[in-house]
Order: structure tokens, then C-alpha cells, then sequence
């Protein structure tokens, strides 16, 4: 394994979204302090450090972890500016987290006036089969139609895919187009002007 | 219909969030290119709500939000941007945001990104004015022919701009004839007034040819035979010298030809209007300093989220069906298909439905049954308790509305003492090492930490005694169902609690605490982190209860030595205990309340009560509070009281005649011996001051039944001219609404829930119709699965029906709202696209049409 090196290293900032008890917190500290926590204590806002490689390059990875009821909505445009890139994350056991996913993708999209943005739709809890309320190929299918890729995770021990996904998140941040995002979003700004206009 | 003639009224109620700019341009002098900037709310030109300042930035996050009662009529929304300057004396304003009344809804719920526009004369336009055009035949002995003449009586304004403070308007009356020539006539300026009676008349000659005409002043091109085109009455405000004169508005009139002539003959009135672009001077002279920016150049957006609702409430009995179908709910049988559960399953945004749903069940008492109901549904279907409510119901949704409603007093009470603390000492807290720059403050930081969750902790642990009655109750029931379904588990009959006092109520509190009326002063970035973690920990510590095992993992490494300090058994021992208290079956009476109460508090400006004979009656801001107990002032907040008016002597409140003292937002608080006359600092602030004092003193027995609308003045009484100082008063008191239930509105409230089912009912049929509602309650148990649709259909069907009938009213009341508003009017200008407060909440007539059960009965005229 190499060592971090000492520069300057870019820091990417992602933020874990979803429902309440959907397990934001257990697949954060799983990939983060590699245990699986059984008791189940509401998250309020924590952040995580670290360094990071991803494809050979290193980053230090900011993760800040939100919580899930609505009560504490009006802080997430807060957080929603910040972030990178978005884990959106709904338990399979859970049907109404997996249908309120789509709340968190508008706000994000809204909040960051883009069309498209850095985001990988996270189904957890997959370990607890006969539990199960929503398939594969829904979440395929809501992933589709969000246009953001789809995985499944377990933080149980032993995890499936928990390493893999925040990996997939760098990813993502790194290969969407910079340039073309950002003529794409003063085309847009100029339409709205002359919308205005007139 | 006859029947339909019962008051109607129109309850509108705004909410917004502003939440952040971009691209603001940046400063071009000064030592910094950057700005500090804040926002303020306005309701026409009216500042209602101001946010705070963020400094140095071109992308300033404000992430605030604003709610009120609309007091009044207005046209435009706005949201101004200001740079702050310390070294001039005004701030500049950036620019801003208006958006008509009429397309606040079209917004609703949604962030959006609006562009930032420039301030100018144009853009300020505000107010109406009633001008009154006639025609005339002039009688000329000489000539036999048809000429007329055109008389134009400039009647009057109201509402107009105030340009820096004051405005001496005078009218400017333009008459344009299709040869190109302009005959201008101007009113005299009258001074300081924002609704100026001018009542002048200026007569123009239909045609205008070679003679010259003495009155013309600017004669442009008296070649040909011309006709008159058009009218253009602007209006000025009187600048110190010629040619500094403000643009305030203007009314254009086309009068060509006899079909516009008569269309325009009457007396009416007008919105007042910017000029068209052509006739803006250019930008360089006529925009105030600071908004010298050329129009195309973009100054940046503004992302908001508003949230309006306008309702017109029917009287109680019109709602009798819709209420009763609701209220059936805690009787079904099952639950699931329940209209309650039913309408919660189809609205997606559950605050929507949670809160009228709350208040309707509150104000008749069914608000524990409801949610027991409901919870035991829940807690059925639930396969794991650690995660017992931890999602988004709806009934957790109405349980933390019913929280919010029911003990708000009491979540004060309890932390209102700490956090004012947190405010006024603002000591660091920071305890993550990564966010220090002195690590050596750390422990200090962690020793403020302490002192302030340990403040907090024991308020709330020792609160018990004082939670409602009616939370109590419904705490109670929660236990008592989680205990049934997971017997083996001792934990969960405290996390069921837990999880709502802490997490869903105390936590978000004290993380945002100007979300529940906690505070209304701005929050600096430091103490905003203090209160998170103080609420992570406090959280932490609610939770404690269902941990199966004490040593706890820490999530974050950093908040370990705060933990360390309180996860002893004396802290867990101390919340099992108040879960306990709090969820006990012979739930102990709440001790009555004797400590006075917080309900609104405020700067005012009063004026003095003249107790001496003699004395100056002058105008000075004073700080007022109201308390469960009395209403006081003080010279400024926290000095000792100068006044206290027990809530017993307030004998009325009522709103104050603008022509008492020739102030906007006057009202009085009449007691025996005099009345006190206070103005608010805006409409909004008017509005609550007036609603919560009356409501609080509904109940003095000594309640005056006649007031005196206008103030005693010299000698007598403006308003009934009475010399008698004590002399009964002349108009009768307002009557608040019948129901002061808790200041429930029900019918508001189900007015509401009628919005909600019609903006939804597209989604309700398509479910009827198809098999789709199927997978809707596919959640149910297998044994009572067909019935439990059988069950709901039916449910669907009666919902539908009642808001068929309940929109019929509507649609009837709208044709004779039509029927009745004038258009030109006062209340309904000419000049807005739609003058009526159209409800575009309400169905389309093609979609009503379609369900015939009442078609005979309604007719379209």
C-alpha cells in the first residue's frame, strides 16, 4: 500500500442523504472506522476525514453525514451547497425511503442549479433478504430515471460494496466534464435573461 | 342561489425561505471587491422582514426563513438585495426580486432561482389612482360642427411610492394626437401624502389643427389636422429643483376612435404603471446611485422558496360533510383505509396534510385517538424496533405538527432560559480539534460545552411535570403499543418516546431555535455550531435509553470527551425517569402554570399615556413584551419594566385610523382609564400584536362592546366629535371568530384539507379507476387484505363526493364574486391581468363538469 503523499491534496467533499434509519450512518463509519454499529443512535450532522486513494490518486475525503427526519430539513440546503457529490441512500426494507429519494434529487439539483450533478443512488440493507420490499430492478429502474448509476450495500459485517461505493462517488466527481458543465450553465443563465426580457 | 349569500373570507398566508445568491457583481471602488449583503422582505414597498448581514461575498447563503399572515391587499412580493456600506451613510441596493401575488403559487414548494433586477423609478411603480374621462360638445356659436372636447378630472392616488421618506406628488395629464402633437397639463404638488386628492380638471379639444392653442406648452408639430390617440395621466414626485423630478407611475389610455372612447368613459381606477421602454430615460441619469448598471448586464439571481396559500373559509356548517368523513377515521375499523391514512397516502408532501390534519383533530378533541390509531398500524408492520419511527409517516409528521401545537409553551419554558444564555455569552464550544486554530483552547471549549448541555439536560430532564397534558397522553398511548407488539424488548418503550421529545423535538429546537420562535435575532456562525453540538450531544443522551449496551460507540472521535461526561448511569437513570413521568397512565395534572409566559415580544413605538394633565404627548420606541400575565415595556430589552398593563385592564384592542396621528400601523390597547395608542413596525408585526392581544383578553369580562376608531385629539374625539374624553365609544369592537379554541381555525383548517384533496384529485381517480390502488396497500396484513381495499375504495369514493359538493359552493361563490366586482373599482383596478383573487387552487370547470352528480343544479352563465 503507498503512503499518502504530503502536497496539497484535493479535498472532495460528499454528503450521505436519505430517510430516517435507512443506515447513512452505518455505511459511513463502516467505511470509515470498518465496524458495523448495532445501536442505532439518530445522527444529527457528523463529519469524517480521511485520506483517501481512489484509481491511484489520493484525495482527502470530507463525508459529512446528515440526518434523516424532516425535522432537521431546513438544515440540508446548507449541506446540499457544499457537497460534490451525493450518496442517496434508501433501505430495500423501506418503501418509503426509496419513494422520498426522489425529494432529495430534485432539492439537490435545484439547490445547485444544474441539470445534472454528482450522484450515486445507494440500496442498503440488501443482507436482510426476506425482508425485502423493494427489488433490483426497482432501484435500476428510479436510478434510470434519475440518470444516476445504482449499487447495493450491506454495512453489515461482512460489508458488500461499502468501499466500492464511496470509490464510485470519486469517480463520478472526477470524469463529469468540467468545461462543458460550466458553458452548459451560462448558455443557461442567458436563456433565463432573455426570458426575462422580454 | 340565496343560500350563498353567508360571509366568506380569504385567508392568505405566506412563507418563504431565502436561501442564497450567485454571481452578484462585484464591487467597483473601495478596498474590496466584495460585498456584504443582506435581504429584505417587502410587501409592496413595505419592509416586513430583513435577514442578516453576510460579509465579504459575492454568493451570499442566508438560509432563512420567514412566515406570516397576509394583513393586507398588495400586488407585488419583493425581495431587495442591499451591499452594506459602512462609510456611506445608506446602504446600496443591489437589486430585486418581485413576483406578482398572482404567481406566488405557481412557485410553491419548490426552490427556484429568480434573476436579480435592477431598482429604478420603473421598477418601483407602485399604488392606483382614480381618474375620471368625459367627452363633451363644445357649443361654438360659430361654426356648426361636431367638435367635442375631452374633460379629464384627476381624482386621486393612494398607495404611492415613498421616494427617500416623502412624497409630494403632483399629476401630469398628456393628451397625444395622431398628428404628433402633445398638449401636457400638470395638478398642482400636493405635499407629504402618499394618497393625494387632487380633483382637478383639464379640458383637451378633440382635434387640434393649425390655431394654436394658449394652453398647449409644448406645441411639437402643428402642421396637420390631428385627432386624439391617447391619454397619459404619470405622476411626479415634486424634486427639489426642475428637472429632478421621480417618476411614480403612470396610467396610459387609448382614445382612438369611438369604440376606445367609450370603452374609457367613466370614472375608474387604475393601476398605475412603469413607462414603456421608449419613453425610460436612459439609465445613466435617471437610476439612483449604486444602480448605475446598464439594463443588460446581468446582476446575479436569488434562490427562494415560497410557500402561499390563499383560502376562502366558508362557515362552519358548509364543511360538515368533509368534517365528519374525517373525524369517522378513529372509528374505522381498520385504520389503513381510514380517510385519514387514505389522504395521507396520496398527498407526498406529509407537512402539507399533517398540519390542518393536527388542528382539525386537536380542536375536537380526537387527536390522541387518531394517532394511536395510526401509530399501532405502523408499529404492526415494523420488523425491527431499533428503527421504530425513524422514517418520514405520516404519522410521525402529525406527531411532531401535534408537538409543535400543543407545547410550544412548554418547549420555551423549558429552554429558553439556556439557549438565551448560548446568545448572550456566545463562549466557544468548539471541541474538534480540526476546527481550532489554538489547540489549547480545546479544553476550555470543552468546559463551556459542559456547563451549557449540562444547563440544558437537566431543564428537560426536570421539565416533566410541566409537559401537556394532552402529550402526555399520546406518549402513553405510543408506550403502551410498542410494548404490546415487542414485549421481549425493554428498551423500546423509552425509544418510542425518545425518538420524538429528543429527536424530533428538543434536538431541532435547539439547532435551529428561530424555527420555533425561540429567538428572532440573527445567529453568528460560532454560537450556530455551539447549539449543534450541544443538540448532537443532547440527542445522544435521549437516546441513551435504548442502547443495549453502555459503552456507546462514538461516531465522531471528537465528541468522545463530551460523552465521557455524561454517559453515567445518574444520566440515563435521570431520563428513563422523565420518559417515564412524561408517558405515566394516570398521567399527573400539570402543575397550573403560575410563571408567567413569553408570547410575543418586540420593539414598538408608543405613545405617551398623558397621565399628566399637561405633559407633551410625544411618540418614543419603547421594548413591549406580552406574558400569560400582563403586557409591559421597557426602555430597551431586558431593562426593568416603565409600564405594566395587567392582561384584566385591556378592555379592547383595536386597530387605530391612519387620520389620528397620520401614522400607518397605529393600534390601541384601550384600558379603563385611557386608551394606549402604539404603532408596529410594519403591517405584519400590526397584524400579530392585534390578533394575540385580542385573543388573549377575549375572555376579560369587562370587554368594552364600543370603541373610538379614531384618537382623542384636541378636545374631542376625531371620530364621533364627542368632547367628552370618557364618553362611550362610537363604533362597535371587532368580533374575532367565534372559536378561540386554542386559536384553532377549524374551518380554515378543513378549507385547507378541501385545497389539498382538489389539487390532488386527478391522483384520486386515476386510482379509481384503475388497479393501481392495489399496490397502494399492498403493505396491509394477507387476512384482511381484500378488505382493507374494499375498505379504501370506498373511502376514495366518499372523498371524492365531498369535495365535488364542497367545490360546486366554491365555483358558485367565484360567479358571484365575478358578478359583483366592478372592474375599475377601488378593490379591483384596471391594469392587473387578473383582478380577482382568482383561487387557482380550484379545479378547472371542464374537470368539475365531467362528474355529474350535481350538473343539473349548476349552470354557467
Amino acid at each position: 500500500m503507498t503512503r499518502p503523499p504530503n502536497e496539497n491534496l484535493p479535498a472532495i467533499k460528499l454528503v450521505v442523504v436519505g430517510d430516517g434509519g435507512v443506515g447513512k450512518s452505518a455505511i459511513t463509519i463502516q467505511f470509515f472506522q470498518k465496524m458495523f454499529v448495532t445501536d442505532y443512535d439518530p445522527t444529527i450532522e457528523d463529519s469524517y476525514l480521511q485520506h483517501v486513494e481512489v484509481d491511484g490518486q489520493w484525495c482527502i475525503l470530507d463525508v459529512l453525514d446528515t440526518a434523516g427526519q424532516e425535522e432537521f430539513s431546513a438544515m440540508r440546503e446548507q449541506y446540499m451547497r457544499k457537497g460534490d457529490g451525493f450518496l442517496l441512500v434508501y433501505s430495500v426494507t423501506d418503501k418509503n425511503s426509496y419513494e422520498n429519494i426522489i425529494h432529495f434529487h430534485t432539492q439537490i439539483l435545484r439547490v445547485k442549479d444544474r441539470d445534472v450533478y454528482p450522484m450515486l443512488l445507494v440500496a442498503n440493507k440488501v443482507d436482510l433478504v426476506h425482508l425485502r420490499k423493494i427489488t433490483e430492478e426497482q432501484g435500476r429502474e428510479l436510478a434510470h430515471k434519475l440518470g444516476i448509476p445504482y449499487i447495493e450495500t450491506s454495512a453489515k459485517d461482512p460489508p458488500l460494496n461499502i468501499d466500492a461505493t464511496f470509490h464510485e462517488v470519486v469517480r463520478i466527481i472526477r470524469n463529469q466534464p468540467q468545461a462543458e458543465l460550466e458553458k452548459r450553465k451560462k448558455k443557461k443563465l442567458q436563456i433565463l435573461n432573455k426570458c426575462v426580457l422580454q | 342561489m340565496a343560500d350563498e349569500t353567508f360571509k366568506v373570507r380569504t385567508e392568505e398566508r405566506l412563507k418563504i425561505k431565502i436561501g442564497e445568491a450567485k454571481n452578484l457583481l462585484c464591487r467597483n471602488h473601495g478596498s474590496t471587491p466584495h460585498r456584504d449583503v443582506y435581504c429584505t422582505l417587502s410587501l409592496d414597498q413595505e419592509e416586513i422582514f430583513r435577514t442578516s448581514t453576510i460579509e465579504k461575498t459575492l454568493s451570499p447563503f442566508f438560509g432563512e426563513e420567514f412566515q406570516f399572515e397576509v394583513p393586507r391587499k398588495f400586488r407585488y412580493l419583493s425581495i431587495y438585495l442591499y451591499d452594506r456600506d459602512r462609510h456611506l451613510k445608506q446602504d446600496k441596493v443591489i437589486g430585486k426580486v418581485a413576483i406578482k401575488r398572482q404567481d406566488l403559487a405557481s412557485y410553491n414548494n419548490k426552490d427556484h432561482w429568480f434573476t436579480i433586477k435592477a431598482v429604478d423609478a420603473d421598477s418601483e411603480v407602485q399604488g392606483k389612482a382614480n381618474i375620471d374621462i368625459r367627452f363633451e360638445p363644445v357649443n361654438n356659436r360659430n361654426k356648426l360642427s361636431c367638435q367635442k372636447r375631452l374633460l379629464v378630472r384627476v381624482v386621486e392616488c393612494s398607495d404611492l411610492t415613498l421616494k427617500n421618506g416623502s412624497c409630494d406628488p403632483f399629476a401630469l395629464v398628456c393628451v397625444l394626437y395622431s398628428n404628433g402633437k402633445r398638449i401636457s397639463k400638470r395638478t398642482k404638488v400636493r405635499k407629504k401624502t402618499v394618497c393625494p386628492q387632487f380633483d382637478e380638471t383639464f379640458e383637451f379639444d378633440g382635434s387640434v389643427g393649425q390655431d394654436k392653442d394658449k394652453n398647449s406648452s409644448y406645441t411639437v408639430c402643428p402642421e396637420n389636422e390631428g385627432e386624439i390617440c391617447e391619454l397619459h395621466v404619470s405622476f411626479w414626485h415634486d424634486g427639489p429643483s426642475m428637472g429632478d423630478d421621480v417618476f411614480l407611475g403612470e396610467v396610459r389610455i387609448p382614445l382612438q376612435g369611438l369604440q376606445q372612447q367609450n370603452a374609457a368613459l367613466r370614472n375608474a381606477w387604475y393601476f398605475l404603471q412603469p413607462r414603456s421602454t421608449k419613453d425610460r430615460p436612459m439609465p445613466s441619469c435617471a437610476t439612483p446611485p449604486g444602480t448605475r448598471l446598464s439594463v443588460n448586464s446581468t446582476l446575479g439571481s436569488l434562490r427562494l422558496n415560497v410557500q402561499y396559500t390563499a383560502d376562502h373559509v366558508f362557515p362552519s356548517f358548509v364543511y360538515e360533510p368533509l368534517r365528519n368523513l374525517l373525524l369517522q377515521s378513529v372509528q374505522c375499523r381498520s385504520v389503513t383505509s381510514s380517510a385519514v391514512q387514505v389522504l395521507g397516502d396520496i398527498v407526498t408532501n406529509k407537512t402539507e396534510i399533517a398540519q390542518p390534519l393536527v388542528r382539525i383533530f386537536v380542536y375536537h378533541d380526537q387527536i390522541v385517538p387518531i394517532i394511536r390509531a395510526l401509530a399501532e398500524k405502523e408499529i404492526s408492520s415494523l420488523t425491527d424496533p431499533t428503527t421504530i419511527f425513524r422514517g418520514n409517516t405520516l404519522v410521525s409528521k402529525m406527531m411532531d405538527e401535534a408537538m409543535r401545537l400543543i407545547g410550544l409553551q412548554y418547549l420555551h419554558k423549558t429552554l429558553r432560559p439556556t439557549l438565551d444564555l448560548v446568545f448572550n455569552e456566545k463562549k466557544p464550544c468548539e471541541i474538534d480539534i480540526t476546527r481550532i486554530k489554538d489547540t489549547n483552547l480545546a479544553k476550555a471549549n470543552l468546559a463551556n460545552l459542559k456547563e451549557y448541555v449540562q444547563k440544558i439536560f437537566k431543564a428537560i430532564t426536570q421539565s416533566a411535570v410541566h409537559c401537556p397534558a394532552l402529550m402526555c397522553q399520546i406518549f402513553h398511548n405510543l408506550r403502551e403499543c410498542a410494548t404490546s407488539y415487542f414485549p421481549n424488548n425493554r428498551e423500546v418503550r423509552y425509544s418510542v418516546i425518545s425518538g420524538f421529545i429528543f429527536l424530533r423535538f428538543f434536538a431541532p429546537a435547539i439547532l435551529g431555535p428561530r424555527l420555533f420562535d425561540l429567538t428572532t435575532e440573527q445567529i453568528d456562525c460560532q454560537t450556530n455550531r455551539t447549539l449543534t453540538l450541544i443538540s448532537k450531544t443532547i440527542q445522544s443522551l435521549g437516546n441513551l435509553v435504548s442502547c443495549r449496551s453502555m459503552q456507546q460507540v462514538c461516531k465522531e472521535e471528537y465528541m468522545e470527551c463530551i460523552y465521557k461526561e455524561f454517559f453515567t448511569d445518574q444520566h440515563l437513570q435521570a431520563v428513563r425517569q422523565f420518559l417515564e413521568i412524561i408517558s405515566a397512565s394516570s398521567n399527573i395534572q400539570t402543575v397550573t402554570v403560575d410563571m408567567p409566559v413569553i408570547l410575543k415580544e418586540g420593539a414598538m413605538i408608543k405613545r405617551a399615556q398623558g397621565r399628566k394633565r399637561f405633559g407633551r404627548k410625544n411618540f418614543k420606541q419603547r421594548y413591549f413584551k406580552l406574558t400569560t400575565h400582563d403586557l409591559s415595556y421597557s426602555k430597551t430589552k431586558g431593562r426593568e419594566a416603565l409600564c405594566q398593563i395587567p392582561l384584566s385592564n385591556i378592555l379592547a384592542v383595536e386597530k387605530l385610523t391612519e387620520r389620528s396621528f397620520k401614522m400607518k400601523n397605529m393600534f390601541q390597547i384601550v384600558q379603563p382609564e385611557r386608551a394606549l395608542y402604539v404603532q408596529a413596525a410594519n403591517c405584519v408585526e400590526e397584524k400579530e400584536w392585534i390578533d394575540l392581544l385580542t385573543k388573549i383578553c377575549h375572555t376579560n369580562s369587562n370587554r368594552l362592546e364600543k370603541y373610538h376608531p379614531c384618537a382623542f385629539i384636541n378636545g374631542q374625539w376625531l371620530c364621533c366629535k364627542s368632547p367628552n374624553e370618557l364618553a362611550p365609544g362610537c363604533s362597535a369592537v371587532s368580533c374575532p371568530e367565534s372559536n378561540l379554541h386554542m386559536a384553532l381555525d377549524p374551518e380554515r383548517d378543513l378549507q385547507r384539507m378541501h385545497s389539498l384533496i382538489i389539487s390532488h384529485i386527478s391522483g384520486i381517480e386515476r386510482l379509481l379507476t384503475s388497479r393501481e390502488y392495489t399496490s397502494v396497500y399492498a403493505t396491509g396484513s394477507r387476512l384482511t387484505f381484500h378488505e382493507e381495499i374494499d375498505g379504501a375504495h370506498k373511502t376514495l369514493k366518499q372523498i371524492l363526493e365531498v369535495a365535488y359538493q364542497l367545490e360546486q359552493k366554491h365555483r358558485t361563490y367565484q360567479r358571484m364574486l365575478t358578478r359583483e366586482t366592478k372592474y375599475g373599482s377601488k378593490s379591483a383596478p384596471i391594469g392587473d391581468d387578473n383582478y380577482l383573487l382568482a383561487s387557482r387552487m380550484n379545479l378547472d370547470t371542464a374537470l368539475l363538469r365531467r362528474h355529474g352528480p350535481t350538473e343539473g343544479s349548476f349552470s354557467i352563465s
